[in-house]
């Protein structure tokens, strides 16, 4: 974007010579740049969905198979819990994540790195090996219970693990690093000269968050919201380790009907709702923030 | 003045979220030493045993170098296409970059469970099926966009005129790029790489329908592992995870340190 407007200034009164020019035309630099990326992700994304969803979907009975799906009590209850779960999780991490974020937006340099790599930290740990220490922990003899023995809050173990607590719980400690370091980038990009000006005229610090800070970080709220919201969605692991019979998801049906009950044909009918719900969502986060933000765009 | 402070309370929660992020991991670690065979925590007694177990295990090692192709083989793939998207989205303008976008943002975030049954089926017409190379291109798809993330945020802080400097003095556009700017990028598209890498270590759905069970990469044997047994072999598996994890992630540290940002 900036590299052409100042191709010029860059080298008053020479001329570039015409090779040299970043900003060419569209040509046969950017064909190059663009194909192989976008030939991997149409050959190995796009086109094997539209075949399985052409192959499951063609036939006469397609429309009589959707509502066989979306009248049965089953798949309707998983795509509600689905949801549910994946909403619950948004919330809390958002809750949970927006203080540390504001910290780490107005820490000094210093709490900002530290804080910031133990964040990171478990970002890198296998998802499996995640929910694996919450089976541990929430265990019936696991040390939360023996902690709430001890303190006297009950009296004998009780049944921690698969319930719907045990699942948000594992979800929430694993989309949180993405949640905060989501609404931190966005922070960055408040400009602490606004707040200066609120506090000039007098705003208290409740104030100023409220009236300035609080509605221009709105958008990265919403962003992040959304990112961790699509990424629950597709959730299996954490719920298929910490979760009963009555939090499964849908990623968990649509695996047992593809891989056990081999019946492709739900399976598939099951996903383009699922993937409909996603697409929806991507394209309105495009559409608000538009991905240019990830790589640092202002 | 214009900034605020960080309160007492503040910090508090900052410090029980860390908690909350990091105690898990602290007791997987503690469990994979336990001389017992069931798994408590504080563990009762220190052993070594259940690393001897794994280490000395055919299929535990296996996982392991599978693990290690299927990954290296994905991070390549994904910086050979990645980068230079990163430079066609950050120096050009062109018909369709909403689009194309787009299309990353839905490379990465497509549920794994469909990228998994659909992948599946198209490998059983194209004979890719129990291939590392196939589950490698099946997991450059969810890698290529940190890559490309990466190598766009470094270069959007490179200085053009580097490479404009180099061109002028009569290196082709192809060598400025080799020879001068890629140098300087390099550690955003490393740690693109990391990040494509351990992406791919860490999938499991598209493993389990890719590969089988014939050939198990470490997500799978630790899957397979934590649903049956209740021995610490697993925290000690993972525990070697942690390990790799830690290492990769100081090293995306000091490439950053060096590099002169530390944000992610």
């Amino acid at each position: 974007m900036s590299g052409q407007a100042d191709t010029r200034s860059a080298s008053p009164g020479a001329e570039i010579a015409p090779r040299c020019r970043l900003s060419a035309r569209i040509n046969i630099r950017l064909l190059v740049l663009l194909a192989p990326i976008s030939l991997l992700i149409a050959l190995f994304l796009i086109l094997p969905i539209a075949i399985m969803f052409n192959r499951a979907l063609t036939g006469e009975d397609v429309i009589a198979a959707y509502v066989e799906v979306l009248r049965s009590p089953v798949y309707t209850t998983v795509f509600l819990t689905t949801l549910k779960i994946s909403a619950l999780t948004t919330i809390i991490t958002l809750l949970l994540g927006y203080p540390v974020a504001f910290a780490l937006r107005f820490g000094r340099p210093r709490y900002r790195a530290i804080v910031l790599m133990l964040i990171v930290l478990p970002y890198w740990l296998d998802f499996i090996v995640r929910s694996y220490s919450w089976m541990i922990l929430l265990g019936r003899k696991g040390i939360v219970n023996e902690l709430l023995i001890w303190i006297g809050v009950i009296d004998r173990p009780v049944k921690l693990l698969y319930s719907l607590g045990s699942v948000v719980t594992g979800m929430v400690q694993i989309m949180l690093p993405m949640m905060i370091l989501t609404l931190f980038a966005a922070m960055l990009r408040i400009d602490a000269r606004l707040m200066d000006a609120a506090s000039i005229h007098g705003a208290s610090r409740w104030r100023s968050f409220a009236r300035v800070f609080l509605p221009l970080s709105l958008p990265g709220v919403y962003g992040a919201s959304l990112l961790v919201f699509v990424t629950a969605l597709g959730f299996y692991i954490t719920p298929a380790l910490l979760g009963g019979t009555s939090e499964t998801m849908i990623s968990q049906s649509m695996l047992l009907l593809a891989s056990e009950l081999l019946d492709w044909k739900t399976a598939s009918i099951a996903g383009t709702l699922l993937l409909f719900v996603t697409s929806i969502l991507v394209l309105v986060y495009n559409r608000l923030f538009s991905i240019d933000r990830l790589w640092g765009g202002s | 003045m214009g900034t605020y402070k960080i309160t007492f309370s503040m910090n508090l929660l900052v410090g029980l979220v860390l908690f909350f992020l990091l105690f898990p991991v602290l007791v997987v670690v503690a469990i994979s030493f336990s001389s017992a065979e069931f798994l408590t925590f504080p563990p009762p007694g220190l052993s070594l045993r259940w690393y001897e177990e794994i280490f000395s295990s055919y299929d535990w090692v296996n996982a392991f170098w599978i693990t290690i192709k299927v990954g290296l083989l994905t991070a390549l793939i994904s910086v050979v296409l990645g980068v230079p998207a990163a430079f066609a989205i950050i120096r050009h303008s062109f018909f369709g970059k909403d689009m194309f976008n787009a299309l990353i943002l839905a490379a990465l975030i497509t549920p794994p469970i469909i990228k998994a049954m659909s992948i599946y089926l198209f490998y059983v017409e194209l004979g890719l099926n129990n291939t590392i190379f196939g589950l490698a291109l099946a997991h450059t798809v969810s890698g290529v966009p940190f890559v490309v993330i990466n190598t766009a945020a470094s270069l959007k802080s490179y200085d053009v005129n580097l490479e404009r400097a180099a061109c002028v003095h009569g290196a082709s556009p192809l060598r400025s790029v080799l020879v001068i700017t890629l140098p300087v990028i390099w550690a955003g598209v490393l740690v693109g790489a990391v990040f494509a890498f351990m992406q791919s270590a860490q999938e499991l759905i598209v493993s389990i329908f890719v590969l089988g069970t014939v050939n198990r990469p470490l997500a799978v044997k630790l899957w397979e592992g934590v649903q049956v047994s209740t021995d610490p072999s697993i925290a000690a598996a993972s525990t070697v995870l942690i390990g790799v994890a830690i290492l990769s992630f100081l090293m995306v540290v000091l490439i950053k340190r060096r590099d002169g940002s530390l944000a992610p």
